[in-house]
C-alpha cells in the first residue's frame, strides 16, 4: 500500500512538471493559433541556460533558474515579434518556422555545449521519509515551484487584466481589436509567457532528470500528448491531462515495467481520439 | 455625462485592390450628433468604405479626419481607442463569454473611455438583456446578439459610430430597436453615426442625409426624400433593394 501511495506522489510530481511544460504549449495554440514545434527546444534551452549561468558565471541555482526563465521568455518575445508576427495567421508557415527554430536551437546547443550531457545536478539532495513513504527532496522542491508557477499562470490568465485581454484575443481577434486591443503588442507577450514557462520547466527539471541537446523531442511529444488529452488550447484541460499523464506514467512504470509507460500513454491518447476527439476540455474552436 | 462626439471627414478617399477599383473620390462629412446613411446595391463598396474608415484597410489615396485630426492609415485598434468604433454585419460579441463579461470587457478594453453605467443599463433593460447577464452571448437569440453587439460599441463611448447593416438578420418587429439604439447614442454621447443599411424604412426614419454608392462612385447625396425619389437612384437600386428587404 505504501508503494502504491509513493508511486502516486511521484505521479503528482511528474504531473506538475508536465503541466508547467504543457501550459505554455496550449497557451500559444489557444491565443495565437500557432502549434509551436520549438516548445521542446525552449525546454532544453532553459536547462542549458541555467547550467551555463551556474557553471560559467557562478551564480546560485535559484538565480540561474530565473535567468533561464527570462532568457527563454526574451527569445520567445523577439521570435514572435520579428518573425512569427508577420505570418501569424498562416498555420503551415508558422509550423515550418517554429520547426526551423527548433532545429536551429538544438543544433546551436550541440555546437556550443557538445553532445555530452553536462554535469548539471540539483543543488539539494536527500530523501524525506515518513509514515513508510519516501520522497526525494529535490522532487519536492520542484513540485512546490511547479505548483506555485501553475497557480501564478492561472491567476495571470483568469484574474489579471492581461489575462483577460489574452483570453479575449483567443476568443475573437477581430472583436477584441474592434474594442481597442492591440494584437501586435499582446501576441509577443503571450509567446514570451509560454516560452518562459518551458524554460522554467527545463531549468527546474533537467538537473533532476537529465540534460542533453536532443531532449526537446520527448518534451514536445509529451506536450502534444497532454494537449491532445486535455483539448487543444484549454488551460484547465492541459493541467488535468498533465496530472493524468504523470499518474499513468508513474503507475505503469512500477506495475507494468519501465518501457510500458509510453505505450500506456499512447494507447490512452488513441482511445481519447476515438471516443472524444476534442479532448477532455476541448472545444471545436480555439480559446484559452 | 459629457458628450464626446467628433466630426468625421472623409476626403476624396479612393480604394483599389490591384487593378480593381472599389470606389473613387468619395467625400463626405458627418458632424457630431448627425447620422448619415450609406446605401447602394451589393458590391457597391459600402462595407469596404467602412473597412477603410475604421483602419482595417488602408486607403489608396485620400484622407480621413477624426475631429480634425488626420488618422489616415492608423491601425484598426488604435482608431477604436481613439473613438472611431464600428459594428460588423455579423454579431460582434465574444461568443464564449457571458453578456455581463462582454460588457465588462468592452468598457475595460476601450482604454478608460467609458459610457455611463446608467446609459448602458438603460439599453440592457430596453433590449431585454437584464435577466440574461449570466448567459453565454452565443446562446442568445440572434436578434439579441446583434443588440448586445451594439451595446458593446456604445460601452466604449465612441466619438464616431460606424454601423454595418445593423438591421441585417433582424425580424421586422425587432428593427425599431436599432432606432432606439441610435437615438440613445446620439442623445447621450452626441456621437456621429454612419449607417450602411439595405432597409430603406430604417434609413428614412434615422438619417436626415443619405449617400448613394454605385460601382465605386457617389451617385447621389442629400435628404432621403429627395435622393430616394431621383429617377436614376430608383432605376438603379431602390426598387431592387426594397424588394429584397421586403
Amino acid at each position: 500500500m505504501d508503494g502504491f501511495i509513493a508511486t502516486g506522489l511521484i505521479g503528482i510530481s511528474l504531473g506538475a512538471q508536465y503541466a508547467l511544460l504543457a501550459l505554455g504549449f496550449t497557451l500559444i495554440f489557444g491565443i495565437l493559433g500557432v502549434i509551436n514545434f520549438a516548445h521542446g527546444g525552449f525546454y532544453v534551452l532553459g536547462g542549458y541556460l541555467a547550467y551555463a549561468a551556474g557553471h560559467y558565471l557562478g551564480i546560485s541555482y535559484p538565480l540561474a533558474v530565473l535567468a533561464a526563465t527570462f532568457g527563454t521568455a526574451a527569445l520567445g518575445y523577439l521570435f514572435e515579434l520579428l518573425v512569427l508576427e508577420r505570418v501569424v495567421d498562416d498555420q503551415l508557415t508558422t509550423l515550418m518556422l517554429t520547426l526551423g527554430l527548433y532545429l536551429m536551437m538544438s543544433t546551436g546547443i550541440l555546437v556550443v555545449f557538445g553532445p555530452q550531457a553536462p554535469d548539471f545536478k540539483f543543488p539539494v539532495s536527500g530523501v524525506l521519509r515518513g509514515g513508510g513513504l519516501y520522497m526525494p527532496i529535490e522532487n519536492l522542491i520542484v513540485l512546490g515551484v511547479c505548483l506555485a508557477a501553475i497557480v501564478f499562470v492561472y491567476l495571470l490568465v483568469y484574474r489579471s487584466g492581461l489575462g483577460r485581454a489574452l483570453r479575449a484575443l483567443a476568443e475573437d481577434r477581430q472583436v477584441a481589436a474592434a474594442q481597442g486591443l492591440r494584437p501586435k503588442l499582446l501576441f509577443p507577450l503571450a509567446f514570451a509567457l509560454a516560452t518562459g514557462l518551458a524554460g522554467l520547466t527545463g531549468a527546474l527539471v533537467t538537473p533532476v532528470l537529465s540534460l542533453a541537446p536532443y531532449l526537446g523531442d520527448p518534451a514536445l511529444a509529451t506536450s502534444f500528448l497532454i494537449v491532445i488529452l486535455g483539448g487543444l488550447g484549454s488551460v484547465g484541460g492541459a493541467t488535468a491531462a498533465a496530472f493524468i499523464v504523470g499518474m499513468v506514467e508513474a503507475y505503469s512504470a512500477v506495475y507494468l515495467g519501465g518501457s510500458k509507460g509510453a505505450l500506456a500513454l499512447f494507447v490512452l491518447v488513441l482511445i481519447m481520439l476515438v471516443v472524444r476527439p476534442s479532448g477532455l476540455f476541448g472545444r471545436e474552436s480555439r480559446g484559452a | 455625462m459629457s458628450r464626446c462626439g467628433a466630426e468625421l471627414a472623409v476626403d476624396r478617399v479612393c480604394k483599389r485592390f490591384g487593378g480593381l477599383k472599389v470606389f473613387d473620390e468619395v467625400s463626405f462629412t458627418i458632424a457630431p450628433g448627425e447620422v448619415l446613411g450609406v446605401i447602394g446595391p451589393n458590391g457597391a463598396g459600402k462595407t469596404t468604405l467602412i473597412n477603410v474608415i475604421c483602419g482595417k484597410l488602408t486607403p489608396t489615396s485620400g484622407r480621413i479626419l477624426l475631429g480634425g485630426r488626420n488618422v489616415t492609415g492608423a491601425p484598426f485598434h488604435a482608431l477604436s481607442r481613439a473613438g472611431l468604433v464600428r459594428s460588423f454585419q455579423q454579431t460582434n460579441t465574444f461568443g464564449g463569454a457571458s453578456v455581463g463579461e462582454n460588457i465588462s470587457r468592452a468598457i475595460r478594453f476601450s482604454g478608460g473611455r467609458r459610457a455611463s453605467s446608467d446609459g448602458i443599463s438603460h439599453m440592457i433593460e430596453k433590449f431585454e438583456l437584464a435577466s440574461r447577464l449570466d448567459e453565454r452571448s452565443d446562446k442568445l437569440p440572434y436578434g439579441l446578439q446583434k443588440m448586445l453587439g451594439l451595446i458593446l460599441t456604445y460601452a466604449t463611448r465612441p466619438k464616431v459610430l460606424l454601423l454595418d447593416e445593423p438591421a441585417a438578420g433582424l425580424e421586422r418587429r425587432e428593427r425599431t430597436r436599432i432606432d432606439d439604439f441610435v437615438r440613445h447614442a446620439q442623445r447621450e454621447l452626441g456621437c456621429s453615426v454612419l449607417i450602411v443599411e439595405h432597409d430603406m424604412d430604417l434609413i428614412r426614419r434615422l438619417c436626415p442625409s443619405v449617400l448613394v454608392l454605385d460601382a465605386g462612385r457617389v451617385l447621389a447625396s442629400g435628404p432621403p426624400a429627395e435622393v430616394l425619389s431621383r429617377k436614376d437612384v430608383l432605376d438603379a437600386y431602390v426598387g431592387a433593394i426594397d424588394e429584397e428587404a421586403a
